[in-house]
């Protein structure tokens, strides 16, 4: 009957234990062991009740046919539970079972593998394009450096240019008599107003 | 008197029964590798704040662990029974699809949930008596309307075997 392996003993024997353990204290009432019986109970001999001889022998052939039964019955029940469980756990329809949750959690693992590989290949796509743009970004920063390089060196030259062209009408010690004469000669006169909008006024104030 | 904190419906009983992704019996840990900033790492976040409540409140033998900022990308790791890994990269995806992935890759199927359910609806069959660990009642006489336990009342005389047999006896 006890085909079930030694680990799963315990849980078996407690589905199997007898129900409503035989837990009953003795109460000894109001006396403690050490008191004396009552006066009233002096003399008195304790007697078993009177049995009947036949009447036992057809109660107890009664009972062990009744026990007998009872028993049989529950180690019957006993068995088909045990039977049951054991099925249930290493039977031929369990193995089938087991293979069959295998082969379903394969075909899952291998799918999820391939969306796995196509996270995969979508990841270095992006990381590609983002090097490359970065890549980019760096060329057209390097080449507006240069452009404004340029623009900046255009600029000073156009500056110094047209400080060439100012240095020719700059006084210098040869034309220093000259140009005295010159700005003797031509007196310029700035006696003038000018409003907002550009008019001149070279009228003096009439007083 | 208002929830605390944000989102605090997902501290509901509601909520969290309303998860239904269930674990097969072979996994044992759950890890997620998450990141706290970063738009590829938004749906796994989301994950994490949404859904793990619900997975958690639904396996509670299930170990779950998340990790922040440990690396460039997001993704989820399974550790079953048998010692076999499972790993799903989650980066980009929506936390939906995620939940999704997960549920069709480790999670118990309808028809199985389904059966559990039939098997635990036997077993509190209401007509099973036993004890108190596997049935609902004992005796018949817990029972409302039925005859109450002789062990508290006594049954009236016509009902115990005792009269009975007499009144056969005396009538033969």
């Amino acid at each position: 009957m006890f085909q079930v392996a030694g680990g799963r003993a315990l849980p078996v024997a407690r589905l199997l234990a007898p129900r409503g353990g035989a837990r009953v204290e003795s109460v000894r009432g109001r006396k403690s062991r050490s008191d004396p019986p009552a006066r009233s109970k002096e003399g008195r001999l304790k007697v078993p009740p009177p049995v009947d001889p036949v009447e036992m022998v057809v109660l107890k052939e009664r009972f062990t046919e009744y026990q007998l039964i009872m028993r049989a019955l529950r180690l019957e029940f006993k068995e088909e539970v045990l039977r049951k469980k054991y099925e249930e756990e290493t039977g031929s329809l369990a193995e089938e079972r087991a293979r069959q949750e295998a082969q379903e959690h394969q075909i899952l693992m291998a799918w999820n593998d391939a969306e796995n590989l196509r996270m995969l290949k979508l990841r270095q796509l992006r990381v590609q394009k983002e090097t490359e743009e970065a890549e980019h970004r760096k060329q057209e920063v390097i080449l507006q450096r240069e452009q404004e390089m340029q623009t900046f060196i255009q600029e000073k030259e156009q500056e110094i240019l047209q400080l060439q062209e100012e240095a020719k009408n700059f006084i210098t010690l040869e034309n220093l008599d000259e140009r005295i004469e010159a700005a003797l000669d031509n007196p310029r006169n700035y006696n003038y107003a000018i409003d907002r909008d550009g008019r001149v006024v070279r009228r003096t104030v009439l007083n | 008197m208002p929830m605390k904190g944000r989102f605090p419906i997902r501290r509901t009983l509601e909520y969290l029964q309303k998860g239904d992704l269930i674990f097969k019996n072979q996994v044992k840990i759950m890890t997620v590798n998450y990141n706290t900033s970063g738009e590829l790492s938004e749906g796994a976040r989301k994950f994490v704040f949404f859904n793990i409540p619900q997975i958690q409140y639904k396996n509670p033998w299930v170990q779950v662990v998340m990790f922040k900022n440990m690396t460039p990308s997001p993704f989820l790791k399974f550790y079953l029974n048998d010692g076999e890994q499972v790993l799903v990269d989650v980066e980009g995806k929506d936390h939906q699809r995620i939940m999704q992935h997960v549920k069709k890759i480790l999670g118990k199927s309808e028809e199985v949930l389904h059966i559990e359910a039939l098997a635990k609806m036997q077993e509190s069959n209401p007509a099973n008596f036993g004890p108190k660990k596997y049935c609902l009642k004992e005796c018949i006489c817990e029972v409302e309307g039925q005859v109450p336990c002789p062990g508290t009342t006594p049954l009236p005389k016509e009902l115990t075997g005792k009269y009975r047999t007499q009144m056969a006896a005396s009538q033969e």
